[in-house]
């Protein structure tokens, strides 16, 4: 909503005018400028240093968790922070709860910042759950009066019903947790910061946390998620940053930032292709191609799609069967090509061959996907290449969720009964 | 459905529209939303204003400090039988053992008061004292936790735990009005004059407890000497004794340390109904008053990095 220029306040400048402009539509809520921390490591385990081996040689390293990070987070924005372990994304976390501070740069946030790191970390054991829920509650930020408010809605929400006058000492593990994420879900912040608070309770507690988080996305809540469930990034985020060693990496659409953080993850990882053929093993997958032979922007959703294992061969094999297993980014099956059918596999001679598969259209959403290589028969195992090769599928016709569903429509209209009517007279 | 569209698009246009109505001039966006607060996270810097904004959340924590202490005394006696007792049986105890010492073994100088009275009033503020600093110094180490996982003014730790030892000390006052009915000392309006003192006291022991707790995070060694600090620096103030013992030139010296002049002014109070020595609790009041911002200050510039070295 850019302001005409005769609505601008003559005392306004124009370059005023233009932080009005970008300022007054999408508020920041986060931002983060040249951000460093940087942390001391003992050179021998945690021990301060003792006067007694003082010149003994003992130099403490030090460990930048995070090097000039600067990013924006709009209100009402969902932004995913991914990376591997120790890539700095707690310590954005602990920075922004006020956990611990930065050793330079500036941190600005606007308006009431609720951090979720470890649900029930306040918890003491010899308390009462009602009484863990006035003290997390407080430890949280919140005044007693809301709490009290609260209490019967947050002990519903947990679940734990009648156990609420028991010392949580006495809770079992999933009880504890759900009742930490219970105070936290009804905690009435700004900006809800997540880390990995996904990772508890059972399935159907945890289909109701997404739910919450989604209620609290809905209502205009600032959310930065930490998770390495790159389904629930996906799923959750607007945006997504890719951090690694303590720099960002890439800033943008969800999908695109997890391609290059599972890219940067398969360059070292996964089985290599050499055509070794270690003695014993009767055959090897020995490569694997992919391609689009109608489509000249590459392989896309809902086009014709070609993939083509090559194999080698030294013993007659009566009964094999091969696969090419297509996995989510999140670790999921998510198809596979196969020859297996009713009637068994295929019968194959010592040697070298290809085996193609033909799909029409691709079904699967764009994105990149990991691949593993497998030859077997009878139900024994051969030859098994994990995550050997990557897929990547851009962007074809247009499909949301997770798969394309090919398909054709058609409109029948029927006018509404009073259109008739005028028509019938205008007649 | 394609003639449903635009439908759908003059609905979001409409819940738009008010929106971006408020947005487009300054004075309506305020009445639209409540003014947030923006906070600015910098480098940790050691100024005067850190005591200040410090202060600030800590009132807007204050009811954490209130249901932490809560907490803290249920806590305490929870699974044990005798409860709530042990918050006189300790003082007691402690009176029956120097009661045998000073009055069998050697004597001391009370001025006409029997010696159990006159030891429990100074045992008071003393156990006052020195649960406060034990108990603080281990409080933030106990919990790596909430340390490394939450948020909120770490300061609450420690002074909690004087809360409780004050509910603990109000419990065993009425013991000690008990025990002068017994033994047939006067109960006199200067009692009052208790509780300035107290607040005095209050005031030093958070002052020792938040500089010595923040030290305990990054140096261990604290929590290993206090026990016998503390049982050495029982025996430099007149908590067995009486200040009258002690030789008059030594006194300008020994008056230095807030807690003897507050335990001798705490019990000229009590059981003498004397007014107290004003010199000697202005003394006390200049010192309290210099310690507690610099503990505080100090505690405060160590917190931002507690969770790194914990």
């Amino acid at each position: 909503m850019a302001i005409s220029s005769r609505q601008r306040p003559p005392w306004l400048t124009s370059s005023e005018t233009a932080f009005f402009d970008t300022s007054d539509f999408a508020m920041i809520d986060l931002k983060f400028e040249r951000v460093s921390k940087k942390y001391k490591l003992p050179s021998n385990g945690d021990r301060p240093k003792r006067w007694y081996s003082r010149g003994l040689g003992r130099k403490s390293g030090q460990m930048w968790a995070l090097r000039n990070v600067s990013f924006e987070v709009n209100e009402g924005e969902a932004l995913g922070i991914v990376g591997h372990n120790g890539a700095g994304k707690t310590t954005i976390m602990k920075i922004l709860a006020g956990i611990t501070t930065p050793t330079s740069g500036e941190i600005s946030i606007r308006g009431r910042l609720a951090a979720l790191v470890e649900v029930s970390s306040g918890f003491h054991p010899e308390l009462t759950g009602c009484e863990n829920v006035y003290l997390h509650g407080a430890m949280l930020g919140m005044r007693r009066s809301e709490i009290r408010k609260k209490l019967e809605s947050i002990v519903e929400f947990s679940g734990v019903g009648r156990y609420i006058e028991v010392p949580v000492k006495r809770y079992s593990s999933g009880m504890y947790v759900r009742l930490g994420f219970a105070i936290a879900a009804h905690l009435d912040p700004d900006i809800l910061l997540l880390d990995e608070v996904l990772a508890v309770g059972d399935a159907a507690f945890q289909a109701k946390c997404l739910e919450r988080i989604a209620e609290l996305r809905k209502s205009g809540r600032t959310i930065v998620f930490i998770s390495h469930d790159l389904a629930a990034v996906y799923r959750l985020c607007d945006r997504a940053i890719l951090l690694s060693h303590g720099c960002i990496l890439s800033d943008g659409a969800p999908r695109q930032v997890i391609d290059e953080y599972q890219q940067m993850t398969f360059a070292d990882q996964g089985d290599s292709m050499d055509e070794e053929i270690e003695s014993g093993i009767p055959a090897r997958c020995t490569g694997i191609e992919f391609s689009a032979p109608e489509s000249p922007l590459g392989i896309q959703t809902g086009y014709p799609f070609v993939a083509r294992l090559s194999y080698k061969a030294l013993r007659r094999i009566p009964d094999a069967v091969f696969r090419i297993s297509i996995y989510w980014p999140s670790g999921y099956l998510c198809s596979q090509l196969t020859t297996e059918s009713v009637n068994g596999g295929c019968q194959i001679q010592p040697g070298t061959g290809v085996i193609e598969f033909q799909c029409p259209e691709l079904p699967v959403v764009a994105g990149l996907y990991r691949v593993d290589l497998a030859i077997e028969s009878k139900g024994q195992e051969i030859d098994m290449r994990q995550r050997c090769a990557t897929l990547r599928v851009g962007p074809g016709k247009i499909a949301y969720g997770d798969f394309y569903i090919e398909n054709a429509w058609t409109l029948n209209h029927t006018p509404a009964v009073e259109n008739r009517a005028i028509l019938a007279t205008g007649q | 459905m394609s003639m449903s569209t635009p439908q759908i698009a003059a609905g979001i246009e409409a819940t738009l529209t008010p929106v971006a109505r408020a947005a487009s001039s300054e004075a309506s966006a305020d009445l639209a939303r409540p003014a947030r607060p923006v906070k600015v996270i910098h480098p940790p810097s050691f100024s005067l204003s850190t005591v200040f904004t410090g202060l600030r959340t800590l009132l807007q924590y204050s009811d954490l400090l209130y249901t932490l202490s809560l907490f803290r005394l249920s806590v305490r006696y929870k699974q044990s039988a005798l409860g709530w007792t042990w918050a006189a049986l300790q003082p007691l105890a402690l009176m029956g053992i120097y009661t045998v010492i000073f009055t069998r073994v050697t004597t001391v100088a009370t001025a006409g008061i029997p010696y159990p009275v006159f030891v429990f009033s100074g045992l008071l503020p003393w156990i006052f004292f020195s649960s406060t600093i034990s108990n603080a110094v281990q409080g933030l180490v106990l919990y790596p936790n909430l340390l490394t996982k939450m948020y909120f003014p770490r300061e609450i730790i420690p002074l909690s735990y004087m809360i409780a030892s004050f509910t603990d000390f109000c419990i065993a006052s009425v013991i000690l009005g008990g025990l002068m009915v017994h033994y047939k000392v006067p109960l006199t309006w200067h009692m009052l004059y208790a509780i300035p003192i107290m607040l005095l006291m209050a005031g030093f022991a958070a002052s020792i407890a938040l500089f010595f707790s923040a030290v305990q995070v990054r140096f261990r060694d604290v929590g290993l000497a206090m026990p016998f600090l503390l049982q050495v620096w029982m025996f430099t103030v007149p908590v067995v004794y009486s200040l009258q013992s002690v030789p008059v030139k030594f006194r300008g010296i020994y008056l230095l340390d807030p807690v003897s002049g507050l335990i001798d002014g705490f019990r000229n109070a009590v059981l003498h109904g004397g007014t107290p020595d004003f010199r000697a609790l202005a003394l006390c009041f200049g010192v309290v008053l210099a310690s507690m911002p610099l503990a505080y200050g100090y505690f405060k510039s160590s917190e931002a990095t507690m969770a790194d070295v914990i």
